[in-house]
């Protein structure tokens, strides 16, 4: 039994350091043309100078693993995810500019965004238990930065993480795959509230 | 009362659910995601999870061609690429290849220039995992997740295609999402053949209405269940002698690195029962919601191997190989996730006797899965013949399609 309890935990770290399975090609991801064509296309305008969105319900993107950047672009410009007015924008960006786009926001460092509500210990309590129970941490990692096509949630604007995670509950929103939905099936408002909170509170960058 | 019902059901339940829930209905808590299902106690590495597809264009020099490795005398080339996400393949009686995809929810089209070179379309797109294709009497049939569109003429229309009719109220094909994408080929009998998956990992379900092979008329009349216990084929032919229907199938998820097999079904007659979700084979599945004796069912016609994701299968009916290889079974396995080391990532042979017995299952394209560092290049996904005996290999994660040829 005790031999178990060791050898589970001693397979999950080791599981946890391997190195992505999908052999990723050299892209030339270039985050310098990504950051023009930001430029071009005024992203900052809703996301932020930095990619640390200052708007409501506009998630942050500074610091998101390029892989998920990249496949919501694709989502969005093949009409596959309804999120107005980002279909309407993604057109016409061809899948370099969408990588190059995400090598960018990638590059940028993840920042907290600077009208964070304080934090109430309680309700982030909540939201660490909640966030246990449901295993977020399985997929996007321990420190919630995220990994491939999962996103950074540590450090996301509360506000976006509330309206993004009720989208899932309610079948409003896909990603890749149906996990998210699943997950938050039957989740209650104020439950979502609480782990955004708890999420929103986490260093954006864990040192 | 309450209090003591929210003790019961646990923590979670308690911690989700809204007041104005608690006093509405009995607390349910929230099922684990379908793929997830039965993780718990598994003893498998929690952290696996499906990988992520790629859905943007590779370029031809980050192919991972000269990796390919294949028997004496055959050889690989780049038949098409660009093609993000291509899956399963079907022909039109013009040569066009047809592919269609899961996430990105493009059907593709490619047509073949007089030098031998190939032009890639993008046909149709915004469809909800549109996995089935099949092509018959030159009509397209598109086979969504319930959503059935024919698209007639189609090789006359390929820059043009329209929105094509609507079938899917004749079909009448469940809506749930998980393993809900098709596989669909044609019979000599002018019937669509085509899987209809189980919406979780293992769960009790209706057997009349998921883990079945089912065939139509074209026009989505007179359904009759081919085979049923089949827990997601995405895989099919008639053998090109006996007309038998031929099945591949995937195993469940968090049984174990070795259980179950994948499998190979051959359905002698309609209507058989193949055990899911109670047997694969003689193993009787601990975490099937019923233990039955596993002599009630047909029996596998081969193993496949763990967690291989067995999927696009084709008899070889061409005169390009040698002859060992006519009317064998070329079996495309995508490769694993639930599982701590990788397995598949390839292409077999299952090879039949005079019987139609599996004798062997042997490897064919190999080097897409790299063992040392648990890394893979590639995952394919469909196989089919070209008229000059040559054999396409769809591969998905870097969106290309494969030639193989023998040469002496």
């Amino acid at each position: 039994m005790i031999l178990l309890r060791i050898a589970l935990p001693a397979v999950v770290l080791a599981a946890a350091t391997f190195t992505p399975p999908a052999l990723s090609p050299a892209v030339a991801q270039d985050a310098a043309r990504g950051a023009a064509i930001a430029a071009e296309r005024n992203c900052a305008s809703c996301h932020g100078a930095a990619g640390v969105s200052e708007l409501a319900n506009i998630p942050s993107l500074a610091g998101q693993p390029a892989e998920f950047i990249t496949l919501q672009m694709i989502l969005f410009r093949e009409g596959l995810r309804q999120a107005a007015p980002m279909n309407e924008l993604s057109q016409g960006l061809e899948d370099q500019a969408v990588e190059d786009l995400a090598a960018h926001y990638a590059s940028l460092r993840a920042v907290a965004p600077p009208d964070l509500a304080p934090r109430d210990a309680a309700l982030a309590e909540r939201g660490r238990a909640l966030s246990t129970a449901l295993n977020c941490g399985v997929c996007h990692l321990p420190d919630y930065s995220g990994r491939n096509q999962i996103p950074r949630i540590a450090g996301q604007r509360e506000d976006f993480l509330r309206h993004t995670l009720a989208q899932y509950r309610d079948s409003q929103r896909r990603g890749t795959d149906t996990n998210m939905n699943a997950v938050m099936y039957g989740v209650s408002d104020d439950a979502i509230a609480a782990l955004a909170h708890h999420l929103a509170h986490q260093p954006a960058r864990p040192e | 009362m309450v209090r003591t019902r929210f003790a019961a059901a646990g923590m979670l339940a308690a911690l989700l659910l809204a007041p104005a829930v608690q006093a509405q209905q009995a607390p349910a808590a929230a099922p684990a995601p379908a793929w997830a299902s039965g993780r718990e106690g598994s003893g498998m590495a929690p952290n696996l999870a499906p990988h992520a597809p790629r859905l943007t264009v590779t370029p031809r020099d980050q192919l991972p061609l000269s990796s390919i490795r294949l028997p004496q005398g055959f050889t690989a080339e780049i038949y098409a690429h660009g093609i993000p996400g291509a899956r399963m393949m079907a022909e039109g009686p013009n040569g066009t290849i047809f592919a269609g995809s899961r996430t990105i929810g493009r059907v593709y089209a490619i047509t073949r220039n007089a030098d031998g070179t190939t032009r890639t379309r993008t046909l149709l797109q915004g469809l909800t995992q549109p996995n089935g294709l099949a092509v018959l009497d030159g009509n397209l049939y598109v086979v969504a997740i319930n959503r059935v569109l024919r698209f007639d003429n189609i090789e006359q229309n390929l820059d043009n295609p329209g929105s094509g009719t609507d079938l899917t109220a004749a079909f009448d094909l469940p809506t749930e999402e998980h393993h809900g994408w098709k596989f669909v080929t044609t019979g000599p009998d002018g019937r669509l053949y085509m899987n209809v998956g189980v919406p979780c990992n293992i769960c009790d379900f209706d057997r009349d209405r998921f883990a079945l092979l089912v065939s139509f008329r074209p026009d989505g009349s007179d359904r009759r269940i081919e085979a049923r216990g089949i827990r997601n084929s995405v895989g099919m032919a008639l053998h090109p002698q006996t007309r038998e229907l031929w099945a591949t199938n995937n195993g469940r998820d968090w049984a174990g690195n070795d259980l179950p097999n994948d499998t190979l079904h051959r359905i002698r007659r309609s209507g058989e029962d193949h055990g899911f979700p109670y047997c694969v084979g003689d193993w009787a599945d601990p975490g099937a919601p019923a233990q039955r004796n596993c002599s009630e069912f047909e029996q596998p016609a081969a193993m496949l191997g763990p967690h291989t994701a067995a999927l696009g299968m084709r008899f070889y009916t061409g005169t390009m190989f040698p002859e060992a290889y006519r009317n064998q079974i070329f079996i495309a396995r995508r490769g694993s996730w639930n599982r701590e080391q990788l397995s598949g990532f390839d292409v077999v042979v299952a090879k039949l006797d005079g019987e139609g017995r599996v004798t062997a299952v042997e490897p064919f394209l190999q080097g897409l899965r790299d063992d040392a560092n648990q890394r893979f290049l590639g995952r394919p996904v469909d196989v089919h013949v070209l008229g000059d005996g040559s054999l396409l290999v769809a591969e998905e994660q870097y969106g290309a399609i494969y030639r193989i040829t023998y040469r002496q």
